[in-house]
């Protein structure tokens, strides 16, 4: 018997191992960066957007209104960050800095809907969403969120912002007590800055807690998908 | 990492573990390719056909065995009739009358392995070998055999390359993949000194194999498998003739594959408690260190993996099926992302990926020592049935050894 046979098989088998661990590693490294990208690219879009609405003072709606839409690149970003989290976990430190940034997007461009709703005299439709990936409302966190994307594949205007309740962000907690969330019976849903509605959802409830649904287009009607 | 997806990596680590080590013998000893050189001497041979119901091929089978590039003076073909029902004694009678180098023998239903021992006693030839009644031999088979004797005078018994014969739908094109990396994988063994089965299809033994260990057992309906065993527990080499194709007909329809396979399985289990002190025994060599307890771990790995994608799958389902009852959101296609950033690329997906390389290199290796062609039809549907199919058996197999019930043969 030839046991360096053995032995130079287990170090390959071992290699072999090592070399997928190394190429999981460096693709979520790979995807890590990709997020920081879109996510570095849509705060460059909001800072633009910040500075154009500033600078035209005076609002020309019509120029506003033609801008891209900012909320389809978070939501594809949302997509990229839960892959990452099923890769990574919900508490890699990377992980939860990139939900940071994207929490901090997600409230910029809602502040900046909210100043060009009041200045344009516009009625968009937006949902603020607040979860927890703590044990407490794991199956109906993940139902309401599935409506919601639902929703939003049905309505592009619909613009949903969704906010892990735990995140420890300043900016995210002034929120929070701004609409006066409570966190022991989550999931939480602000609909158009209404008070907050609580608990489970069928994509019915859902349907009835936002009738303005039906002043949006749906996407198989032509795609007009500003939200402003 | 959960528990189970901890079991999946032990079992994906064995099954690699297991392919980079026959991948290393094979560096470290090609196949050689077949020569025209004639062997010195060619001792008589006699060839037993056990038979039971085999009136579809039998004819076949014996003639192509007459059809061997062999001295016919020193080739004999026995069929021992095993108390068939159908017409296999008329058609053994008219060969047997027609054909000098024939001769019949018909007895009282006993099993195979009584036939055998029956066929051993009725001849004195030096070599003497078996052809199940569904299988056809190469015309130079017997040639390659008796020179591989010739190259190594201590090898007592010698398996040949087993093809399936024309396969044609995909449960057929499957086996015929699995066949062709068991070539690969016998020549392997061989190099190793520790091929685990001398199949039905034309195993050749000298005669002082069994004057030394004795004859066929029952051994759980698998008497191939049991002698092989047993010649290693006696130190009795076996070897290999990767030029000596053998073609067999296979299973057409899933239930009989899985009834053939189970009762495989069933008989390595059992034969491996008859004799587990072989396991991890350094005087058995590779056969003890290697491949018995990768053997064992295949069978075991196969179980915990299939349930374990069974448990995950019905789980996924689950959970959708009730979320769908919880939101009433009605059936749709999920979004697709056409970027790779969306692809869940953890370390097992890589690891499954090496696994199926090496699987994929044992394919295309067993087809260029057999020289035998396999078509993408055949690869799909090897990659798309196997892993369905097989823990089907596997299971039974474990059910049948843990009620001690023997398997079928039909």
């Amino acid at each position: 018997m030839n046991w360096q046979r053995y032995i130079l098989a287990f170090g390959i088998t071992a290699a072999i191992f090592v070399t997928a661990f190394y190429i999981a590693s460096k693709l979520d490294n790979e995807r890590i960066a990709a997020i920081r990208a879109t996510e570095d690219s849509i705060s460059i879009d909001i800072l633009s957007s910040e500075t154009q609405f500033e600078l035209l003072g005076n609002l020309d709606c019509n120029t506003i209104a033609q801008n891209p839409v900012l909320s389809d690149e978070l939501n594809s970003l949302a997509s990229q960050l839960s892959v990452a989290e099923a890769n990574l976990g919900d508490n890699n430190p990377e992980v939860v800095q990139l939900k940071k940034q994207y929490s901090l997007l997600e409230i910029k461009d809602y502040i900046l809907l909210q100043n060009i709703t009041e200045k344009c005299k516009t009625k968009p439709v937006y949902v603020l969403y607040f979860y927890t990936n703590s044990g407490s409302c794991n199956t109906n966190c993940g139902n309401v969120a599935d409506i919601l994307t639902y929703l939003r594949g049905e309505y592009p205007g619909l613009r949903v912002y969704s906010f892990d309740y735990d995140l420890d962000l300043s900016a995210l907690k002034t929120l929070i007590s701004l609409h006066n969330i409570n966190g022991a019976t989550l999931p939480a849903l602000i609909i158009n800055n209404r008070p907050p509605v609580y608990g489970p959802q069928t994509l019915q409830s859902m349907q009835a807690l936002i009738p303005e649904l039906a002043t949006l287009a749906t996407s198989t009607q032509a795609t007009s998908t500003s939200g402003y | 990492m959960d528990i189970g997806a901890f079991g999946v990596y032990i079992c994906l680590f064995s099954a690699l573990y297991f392919e980079v080590f026959l991948l290393i013998s094979y560096l470290e000893k090609k196949p050689s390719d077949k020569t025209a050189a004639l062997p010195v001497r060619y001792p008589t041979v006699a060839v037993l056909v056990p038979c039971f119901n085999e009136e579809k091929t039998l004819e076949h089978t014996v003639n192509s065995l007459l059809a061997l590039e062999y001295p016919k003076d020193t080739l004999e073909v026995v069929i021992i009739d095993d108390g068939s029902k159908d017409a296999t004694r008329a058609i053994g009678e008219r060969m047997a009358a027609k054909h000098r180098q024939v001769r019949f023998f018909h007895k009282e239903n006993g099993g195979k392995y009584t036939a055998m021992n029956f066929g051993i006693g009725a001849t004195q030839a030096e070599l003497i070998g078996c052809l199940d009644a569904d299988s056809f031999v190469a015309p130079d088979a017997l040639l390659e055999v008796v020179k591989r004797f010739e190259a190594d005078k201590s090898t007592m018994a010698i398996t040949p390359a087993m093809k399936v014969y024309r396969p044609r739908t995909l449960l057929e094109l499957m086996q015929s993949v699995e066949y062709t990396f068991g070539i690969f994988y016998k020549k392997m063994f061989d190099n190793l000194a520790a091929l685990n089965v001398l199949p039905g299809p034309f195993s050749i033994y000298k005669r002082e194999v069994f004057t030394t260990i004795g004859l066929f057992k029952h051994a759980h309906n698998t008497e191939d498998m049991e002698i092989a065993f047993r010649m290693h527990a006696y130190g009795l080499k076996i070897a290999n003739a990767h030029n000596a194709f053998v073609y067999t007909t296979v299973p057409t329809t899933p239930w009989a594959l899985i009834k053939q396979r189970t009762r495989w399985s069933q008989g390595f289990l059992q034969n491996s408690q008859d004799y587990s002190y072989m396991y991890f025994n350094r005087r058995f060599g590779n056969f003890g260190m290697l491949v018995l307890p990768f053997a064992l771990l295949a069978f075991l790995g196969g179980i915990y993996t299939a349930l374990y994608t069974l448990y995950r799958t019905g789980s996924y389902v689950w959970s959708k099926l009730s979320e769908m009852f919880a939101t009433r959101i009605p059936p749709h296609l999920p979004t697709t992302h056409l970027s790779w950033v969306y692809i869940n690329t953890n370390m097992m997906l890589f690891v499954i990926i090496a696994v199926l390389s090496g699987t994929a290199l044992a394919i295309i290796l067993g087809k260029r020592i057999a020289k035998t062609s396999i078509g993408i039809k055949a690869l799909f549907a090897y990659f798309a049935l196997f892993g369905f199919i097989a823990p089907v058996w596997l299971m039974r197999a474990a059910w049948g050894t843990v009620r001690s019930q023997e398997s079928r043969w039909r």
